[in-house]
């Protein structure tokens, strides 16, 4: 393995570890002006991190190691799939070539670790929970999977790193009905997954309606600042990712210095922008039923068909 | 394969046609997806309004690009379709189902036969027949314009059939009286997306004479449910089993 | 004699050995000895099949009692795989019986029951003709029934399992049979050597071939097919479940190869979509039945059905994408079918066994009465938990691995100008990807309600961890699961190796044990992945130690109740509850039948003073298409009694009338 594609990925690695709690922050802040509040500012979410790190964790009396081990997962996983997907330079590993099944794989193992994690308590709730994820979680894999196939169909290939970069070459693709249907397919998809609205809400109190906070309801201190850090994390890649399909500009070629640099500066835009445009859509959304969720990700899934189908007419 | 690796053989003109097509048939695509998704009535209006507004597109993308002669005529048609599909037939529907809605009535579809996924699933079924069963039409556009099967028509035929199909399957799973009215008309715009293709154009009285039989029809069964929620309180086709008996 | 044909030998003299180990010796002594010798014949197994997948050949002929020639034993490379794969299911599974065993499933008809059946294993992917084909299938097929039978004394339950078994495999022996006879009539040979040469498009051998496919599929699991396979699990011995799941469907996705691939290659393309509509029908209905059942063993016997499916699907694909020119995607197919069958024989086997070591632990196989078996059974909860990961093909276990390859063939199989090509593999891919992600569901509840949380039962309160033998081979299948997925290169190659693919579309070992599909350009190392995950997981995990040493945790405050005190672990989620949103929404798949029975306190209607929730799932399949069926033959046999009425003078005119007739034949 050459060296260069593996400093970058790195440096990846650090922009998104420290960008993660600047969207998340962008999103609450214009949530909240939207809503008409002041905000706590957008470095709160780093400033929660460090009070959680600081303080002694709980575990509830009868769990296994599994509570220690699987925020750590999660977050290693979530880690890897910063280095992974194409963020800031669309270089591909030799070996790991960033292809789409192993960050979807990547991406599943801490969706269950994060489920066992829900189990292990053996709560009510962390039961709940865990069950409803990994439902959203089974129903969203053949989107994601005809969706990148449909991506893949003009870029020949499977890897992350390859298909943004044709996108990047071929500015033509990126208006094709193909194209846009499939991005939207896995924008959907992406909203699923990290457990936005309208299928999860994010800032919900009542742990009857709760998918992701009932499963670390038991959860404190370290154990759950790493679950945070890991959430906030798999937002902000798939959100860079969803942005780097859509406006692929400004993606590093190569591994120099400079591209890297307007690579980040790149990407902290084109966040900014996404966390905005999500939070003012949160705005205007309720939370779907549960059992109404099906019915979005079959009509991902239809959209995410469409999308091969037109990329066979194009092609 | 991809699109962009074909630029090079084509003007550019030619190259923003196809673009301009293949996203005005996507557009027509997705919004008689978005029909069958959304149960919303009056959303489904606004969605026919899209409809009509993206087949105008086509219509005008295929006069523009068409031989010079048949250029006037073809825009002429266009702005039928858009006068007509895109701003008079949903008028009309919305304005009966604001009327019902007030009488009354529901403002979703709520009697489907079919559950929301499952219809979903099936529309990305139907998408496939479409394009295995529009392969002859294709080839016979492809082979009378002279070019190979990839272009314009080769990407709208299909889409025209899928719409014919989606049409259908509205009418079938349907209950409302709206919806029907909801159905015919995507299953129309279906027909006319097709004969825009095969026909490189519609001539203006043949267009005339379809889109004054679809108004007349929208006209007739807009009356008609008027006459079933007076007659029966609701514009469920359940209650209409004298048919049979 | 060369080294194969001494391992065939050794086989069968060691089988015979512990057959006679099996009946002379009593007690502990029996199951000691009688378990090692088993180990043995599969040990040579292993040995037999690497040697024979390394190229090493040789043809044995056998003269049979039958009036045909002598049988032919000829195991070629893709055979030693299958010998090399069986055999090593067969070394745990008899290395695990000698722990596990106890009462019934101790006695000398089971011991002997258990080697002639890895004997008949290993013989069926050593066949070189029809014959010896058939024989070692039927001693494979007849040893099994007996395997099932073991506990047919104590449980109703276990003799209609076995009923069922064994017409099922029967019905499949008929088929294969009927089959081989069709095919061997159209090429006038018996041989497969002299087979593989047949013309299919001979309306020989599509007759032939939907025979064989469907006989193969019977054996192979595959819905609808699969009715023996979640009653005869759960009844027969975990070690016996295990080599049935694990080696023996195997060799019916090996038969449904070798017709495709082998016998009659190039054949129509509806062959190959029939295979795709079947598998993929498989996977996703065993994977769906799977993920809603509550008894361990019942849903490992469903997500048999789905894997199998996935490789049923894998061959159809690759048939599909040779007849239609892209041979790259082709062969990796063919490469991820073997990769699935090798990676599913590893993680069933494993969680066979361990959920053999639950239920001889708890005395339970329902999930709803487990829990917090990870306390308790520590070794089996990591190995469990292993071959979870595998059956989820998530990183990195073999599982992973084989689902990648196949990815990887649909992905390269684009062909927007082949409309069937371009119909078929993004739905193949949509219905794979469903099974996918239902796999994550079942195995995640699997694990979690059976080794999390607290147990919901005595019996899974008071388990102890399994003794050593059982250990070791659970520890060593999850090895296998986890090496697999590591170091898939070599495996990869191998498979290639054993399907004949050289060259430009076979399969190589890229960097450190990463695979390389060279038919489609891809690579991949999980090596590799597993060092970068490491890298920049360090400072996560450098992290964790110092913040951890620094601040120990509190661990013994009650979970969070709503502000109240949880007592009762029947407050947890359970299987049932844990798999409700899938049963929801595929009610009309599943159509589950529910009753709720709420008692009410006094005359309110509000206040419940209990409620009773009882849910079943019956197998659709099941009571919608063989219970008719089971029906039409039983009134047909009733009919039929009235021909049977004892006078024994009808049954001598019976005898005169096909007297009569058959001179009547003859002479015309």
């Amino acid at each position: 393995m050459s060296v260069a594609p593996l400093v970058v990925a790195l440096v990846q690695v650090a922009v998104a570890v420290v960008f993660a709690p600047l969207v998340i922050g962008v999103t609450r802040q214009t949530r909240a002006r939207l809503e008409g509040r002041v905000g706590p500012g957008v470095l709160q979410p780093a400033r929660d991190l460090r009070k959680l790190l600081a303080k002694t964790p709980l575990r509830a009396a009868g769990t296994s190691p599994l509570t220690v081990v699987a925020p750590v997962v999660l977050l290693a996983s979530s880690l890897l799939l910063a280095a992974l997907v194409p963020l800031v330079a669309a270089l591909p590993l030799a070996l790991v070539p960033g292809d789409l099944f192993v960050v979807v794989s990547v991406l599943l193992v801490g969706t269950v670790a994060i489920a066992l994690l829900g189990l292990d308590a053996g709560s009510a709730f962390g039961g709940m929970g865990s069950s409803r994820h990994m439902t959203i979680a089974a129903l969203v894999e053949p989107t994601v999977l005809v969706a990148v196939y449909a991506l893949s169909i003009p870029a020949g290939s499977s890897a992350l790193p390859l298909i943004v970069a044709a996108r990047r070459d071929h500015p033509a693709s990126i208006a094709t009905p193909a194209g846009v249907l499939a991005v939207v397919a896995l924008a959907i998809v992406v909203l699923a997954e990290t457990g936005r609205l309208p299928i999860d809400n994010p800032a919900t109190h009542l742990e009857l309606t709760m998918i992701h906070e009932a499963m670390v309801l038991e959860t404190s201190a370290r154990d759950l600042a790493w679950v945070d850090l890991a959430s906030w994390l798999r937002l902000s890649v798939l959100l860079g990712l969803v942005g780097n399909l859509l406006l692929p500009w400004g993606v590093a070629g190569t591994a120099a210095v400079g591209p890297v640099l307007l690579g980040a500066l790149a990407l902290a835009g084109k966040l900014a922008v996404l966390a905005v445009l999500l939070a003012t859509a949160e705005v205007g959304m309720a939370k779907l039923r549960l059992f109404r969720v099906p019915e979005l990700l079959a009509g991902s899934f239809v959209l995410a068909f469409l999308a091969v189908t037109a990329s066979y007419l194009v092609a | 394969m991809s699109v962009a690796g074909e630029l090079p053989v084509m003007s550019s003109t030619a190259a923003a046609t196809a673009q301009l097509i293949a996203l005005a048939a996507g557009a027509l695509l997705v919004t008689s997806v978005l029909v069958v998704w959304r149960r919303e009535l009056s959303a489904q209006v606004r969605l026919l309004t899209v409809q009509g507004v993206s087949l105008a597109v086509l219509a005008v993308t295929i006069g523009l690009s068409g031989p010079r002669s048949a250029r006037a005529e073809l825009l002429v048609v266009a702005v039928l379709v858009l006068v007509l599909r895109a701003w008079l037939l949903p008028w009309v529907v919305g304005r009966r189902l604001r009327a019902g809605i007030e009488a009354g009535d529901a403002a979703r579809e709520d009697g489907a036969r079919l559950n929301p996924t499952a219809s979903l699933v099936l529309v990305a079924l139907l998408t496939t027949v479409a394009y295995l069963v529009s392969r002859p039409i294709s080839a016979g556009v492809a082979t009378r314009a002279g070019g190979g099967i990839s272009g314009p028509a080769a990407f709208a035929v299909p889409v025209g059939v899928c719409m014919v199909l989606i049409g259908f399957l509205l009418l079938v799973d349907r209950r409302r009286a709206m919806s029907q009215l909801i159905g015919f008309l995507v299953l129309d715009n279906g027909i006319a997306t097709v004969a825009f293709l095969t026909a490189a154009g519609v001539p203006f009285a043949v267009e005339l004479g379809v889109s004054s039989d679809v108004l007349l029809v929208v006209l007739i069964l807009a009356v008609l449910s008027r006459r079933m929620q007076a007659q029966l309180g609701s514009t469920t086709l359940d209650s209409m089993t004298e048919l049979k008996d | 004699m060369n080294a194969v044909a001494w391992g065939l030998l050794a086989q069968a003299a060691l089988a015979a050995c512990a057959v006679v180990l099996a009946v002379a010796t009593r007690g502990r002594v029996r199951t000691v000895l009688a378990g090692l010798s088993c180990a043995l014949v599969a040990g040579a197994g292993v040995v037999t099949g690497a040697l024979a997948l390394g190229g090493r050949t040789v043809v044995v002929r056998v003269a049979t009692a039958l009036p045909l020639p002598p049988a032919v034993i000829a195991p070629d490379r893709l055979g030693g795989l299958l010998m090399l794969l069986v055999g090593a299911v067969g070394v745990l599974a008899s290395l695990y019986a000698i722990g596990y065993v106890h009462g019934a499933s101790a006695s000398r008809t089971q011991w002997a029951a258990l080697a002639l059946f890895l004997l008949g294993m290993q013989l069926v992917p050593a066949a070189g003709d029809v014959v010896s084909f058939l024989l070692a299938w039927e001693l494979m097929a007849a040893a099994s029934t007996v395997l099932v039978l073991a506990e047919h004394a104590r449980r109703r339950t276990a003799r209609e399992a076995a009923v069922w078994y064994a017409v099922m495999t029967h019905l499949s022996f008929v088929l294969i049979l009927a089959g081989f006879a069709a095919l061997a009539a159209t090429a006038g040979a018996t041989s497969f050597a002299a087979l593989a040469g047949t013309d299919p498009t001979r309306p020989g051998a599509t007759v032939a071939f939907v025979l064989l496919v469907v006989g193969f599929a019977a054996k192979a699991g595959v819905a609808p097919l699969h009715v023996w396979l979640p009653r005869a699990h759960p009844e027969a011995p975990s070690h016996a479940s295990a080599l049935m799941s694990a080696a023996m469907v195997s060799l019916g996705g090996y038969g449904i190869l070798l017709v495709g691939i082998r016998l009659l290659p190039g054949g129509p393309t509806w062959w190959a979509v029939l295979l795709i509509v079947l598998g993929a029908g498989s996977a996703v209905y065993g994977i769906l039945h799977a993920g809603v059942a509550t008894d361990l063993k019942r849903l490992l016997a469903y997500s048999t059905s789905e894997n199998l499916g996935l490789v049923v699907a894998a061959i159809g694909l690759a048939m599909l994408l040779r007849t239609h020119h892209v041979p790259g995607a082709a062969s990796v197919a063919l490469v991820a079918a073997l990769l699935l069958l090798i990676s599913h024989a590893a993680f069933k086997a494993t969680l066979f066994l361990g959920a053999g070591a639950v239920l001889r632990a708890t005395g339970e196989r329902d999930l709803d009465r487990m829990g917090g078996l990870v306390h308790t059974m520590p070794w089996t909860a990591a190995t469990f938990g292993v071959g979870s990961l595998g059956a989820a093909a998530l990183p990195v276990t073999g599982g992973f691995v084989a689902e990648w390859t196949l990815l990887q063939a649909l992905i390269h199989g684009v062909r927007p100008a082949d409309r069937v090509v371009a119909v078929v593999v993004p739905l193949t891919l949509g219905l794979i990807a469903l099974t996918a992600g239902l796999a994550l569901v079942t195995f995640v509840k699997a694990f979690g309600i059976a080794f999390l949380a607290r147990a919901r039962s005595a019996g899974a309160a008071g388990a102890q961890e399994a003794p050593a033998s059982m250990r070791v081979a659970m520890a060593l299948g999850a090895l296998a699961v986890l090496a697999l997925g590591v170091l898939p290169g070599p495996v990869a190659a191998a498979a290639a190796a054993a399907l004949g693919l050289t060259g430009a579309d076979g399969a190589r070992v890229a960097g450190l044990g990463g695979v390389e599909l060279t038919g489609v350009g891809a690579v991949l190392s999980p090596a590799a992945l597993v060092a970068l995950g490491a890298v920049v997981g360090l400072p996560a995990l450098v992290g964790v130690l110092v913040v951890g040493r620094r601040r120990p945790a509190t661990t013994d405050v009650l979970g969070w109740g709503c502000g109240g005190v949880r007592t009762s672990p029947r407050m947890q989620y359970n299987a049932t509850s844990y798999a409700e949103p899938v049963t929801r929404i595929f009610d009309d798949a599943l159509q589950p039948r529910r009753d709720v029975v709420v008692t009410h306190v006094g005359e309110s209607a509000y206040l419940a003073e209990r409620v009773r929730f009882a849910q079943h799932v019956d197998d659709v399949v099941e009571a919608r298409l063989y219970r008719p069926l089971v029906a039409a033959a039983d009134a047909v046999a009733d009919r039929a009694r009235r021909v049977q009425n004892g006078s024994i003078n009808r049954y001598l005119a019976f005898s005169f009338t096909a007297l009569v007739a058959v001179l009547l034949v003859v002479v015309a």
